[in-house]
């Protein structure tokens, strides 16, 4: 069953010819991890906007559970590539943070956050602040508090994107980890190849001018990662890698014809 | 061709002698330096009776002043009671400043018409020299305390007033939304996100208007004044007395410096992310 919905999303920003979105429809479950692939200024961020709350659309809707989304809410918790964490808090009460907003008392507020720090490995942080944390401890922690949050879907706004290319591979790893464990469906937009055919259980393939999807596909390498094969088979793969050069091609492609 | 060619530099086994026996001042050396320089170039000048008393008395009778004024006083008060008055003046403004400054700078910083509103009546009055503008507070609001306190109070706000709209303004629009996304009221944005973001700069702000205020405190204390350090500097000048002049300048700067040493304390206890890179 998918709980958020959007249809035929379009946005045209203020004074800007060529839509930033076009005829977008995507459905995400709880068990889905839907990744949107595309290069700069091909409406992925726009898209994200839209699913979050923050961007209200030209046209079409979004709706979760049946209900229209129209402003940002506590069940779509949102966690940025850097920069969203409050220095002023430590790792615990950052982690806390969307429960204490609730009003959730503390011993429980506690829990969860105990919990949840274990899940993304970062058990013996709790007491450090996010400024003395490396970059990819603080993405933990973003995650961290998404998943502590009441959220039930997740939304990624290129989390590993300022991350080293080992730490990231480390990280889309813990994702799947914490994916399974904690059950939510998750949006994702990335423009690493890699990374999206990795992760995703279903890849929408965007395309800028205006921005739209060109190409949906079901690659199910995050099942087999979660099969317990290892990341570097999966990723050196014959099969992952022709589909990673066709998404190459497809994205060179469309560039090309941009500029014919 | 030798084997070693390709070593561009080589750290040398022992250092020269020159480098080996200095250690690096610190900060606060560095400071005792300048201070001990001017005091020694003022003794100097003094002692070689190049300059009549009059016009710059000795260290020595300064510190000698120093002692009478604590005992017995000028113009009827202490030196104690004359750096009261005007910290209690200097308080109270700078109180009234945070009060409405703080408040009224989160709505600058939050609403667009509201910063379109007050701009213009800010920057009219910000540049003005308070002397400028002081026979008009004293007709309007007479000779007592409040026109004191007043002037002194503008001084301090327009500082506090700009820096916490611009901390308000550039607190992190990603911030923002995480925290809406995890259900955060607008009350909740701007008690847990807005204001803590802005932390930094209001205490910068209050940095700078606490200065503001010292240099106006002369002005304010033109207003029949009779007790008060800036009262007692211009007291002092009318007598042509000069060491108290020259106590009375020393005596604020150092007190101004104490305090903002205090409040430069207080910024890296309240806010020790702030200028660490992310």
């Amino acid at each position: 069953m998918s709980l958020l919905q959007a249809h035929n999303l379009g946005v045209t920003y203020p004074g800007q010819a060529s839509p930033a979105l076009q005829h977008v429809s995507l459905q995400l479950g709880e068990g889905d991890l839907v990744v949107a692939l595309g290069p700069s200024g091909c409406g992925k961020s726009t898209l994200l906007g839209v699913l979050a709350g923050f961007i209200a659309p030209s046209e079409g809707s979004v709706s979760f559970d049946g209900q229209p989304v129209v402003a940002p809410g506590v069940e779509r918790a949102v966690v940025f590539q850097h920069d969203a964490l409050l220095p002023w808090l430590n790792v615990a009460d950052n982690v806390a943070f969307g429960l204490k907003l609730q009003g959730v008392d503390k011993a429980r507020r506690q829990q969860v956050v105990a919990d949840t720090l274990q899940l993304v490995g970062l058990a013996d942080v709790g007491r450090k602040y996010t400024w003395q944390l490396s970059g990819g401890m603080r993405q933990r922690v973003g995650i961290a508090r998404a998943i502590a949050s009441q959220s039930k879907i997740l939304l990624m706004d290129e989390p590993f994107g300022a991350l080293d290319a080992f730490t990231r591979e480390q990280m889309q790893q813990l994702l799947l980890s914490v994916w399974q464990h904690a059950g939510r469906g998750i949006f994702l937009i990335t423009h690493d190849i890699e990374e999206a055919l990795f992760l995703a259980t279903e890849l929408v393939l965007m395309s800028p001018g205006p921005g739209r999807i060109v190409q949906r596909l079901r690659p199910g390498f995050s099942q087999r990662y979660r099969d317990g094969e290892d990341v570097r088979a999966i990723k050196s793969d014959p099969a992952f890698i022709a589909l990673r050069e066709q998404l190459l091609r497809s994205l060179f492609a469309q560039r090309q014809a941009e500029a014919a | 061709m030798s084997a070693n060619e390709h070593i561009l530099t080589r750290v040398p086994d022992t250092l020269p002698a020159s480098q080996r026996a200095r250690r690096p001042l610190s900060p606060t050396q560095w400071s005792l330096i300048s201070i001990g320089s001017i005091t020694l170039l003022w003794w100097a000048i003094t002692a070689s009776s190049l300059v009549p008393a009059l016009f710059l008395p000795p260290p020595g009778d300064v510190l000698a002043k120093f002692g009478t004024l604590v005992s017995s006083g000028y113009m009827d008060a202490t030196l104690q009671q004359h750096l009261w008055a005007s910290l209690q003046r200097i308080v109270l403004a700078l109180l009234a400043a945070v009060a409405v400054g703080i408040p009224l700078g989160i709505a600058i910083g939050t609403y667009p018409r509201v910063r379109h509103l007050l701009d213009p009546l800010i920057e009219f009055y910000r540049p003005l020299p308070p002397l400028a503008y002081l026979p008009l507070i004293v007709i309007w609001f007479g000779i007592g305390e409040l026109s004191k306190v007043l002037l002194i109070f503008l001084a301090i706000l327009a500082p506090v007033l700009i820096a916490t709209a611009h901390g308000v303004g550039s607190v992190s629009l990603v911030r923002q939304q995480a925290a809406l996304s995890l259900g955060a009221s607008r009350g909740q944005l701007l008690r847990y996100v807005i204001l803590p973001g802005a932390l930094p700069d209001i205490l910068t702000g209050i940095r700078i208007g606490l200065g503001a205020g010292w240099s106006t405190l002369v002005a304010a204390e033109l207003i029949a004044a009779t007790r008060g350090l800036g009262f007692m500097i211009q007291s002092a000048a009318q007598f042509l007395v000069t060491d108290v002049v020259v106590l009375g300048i020393i005596v604020i700067a150092l007190v101004a410096f104490a305090l903002e040493l205090g409040l430069r304390r207080l910024q890296r206890r309240l806010t020790p992310w702030h200028g660490q890179t992310h």
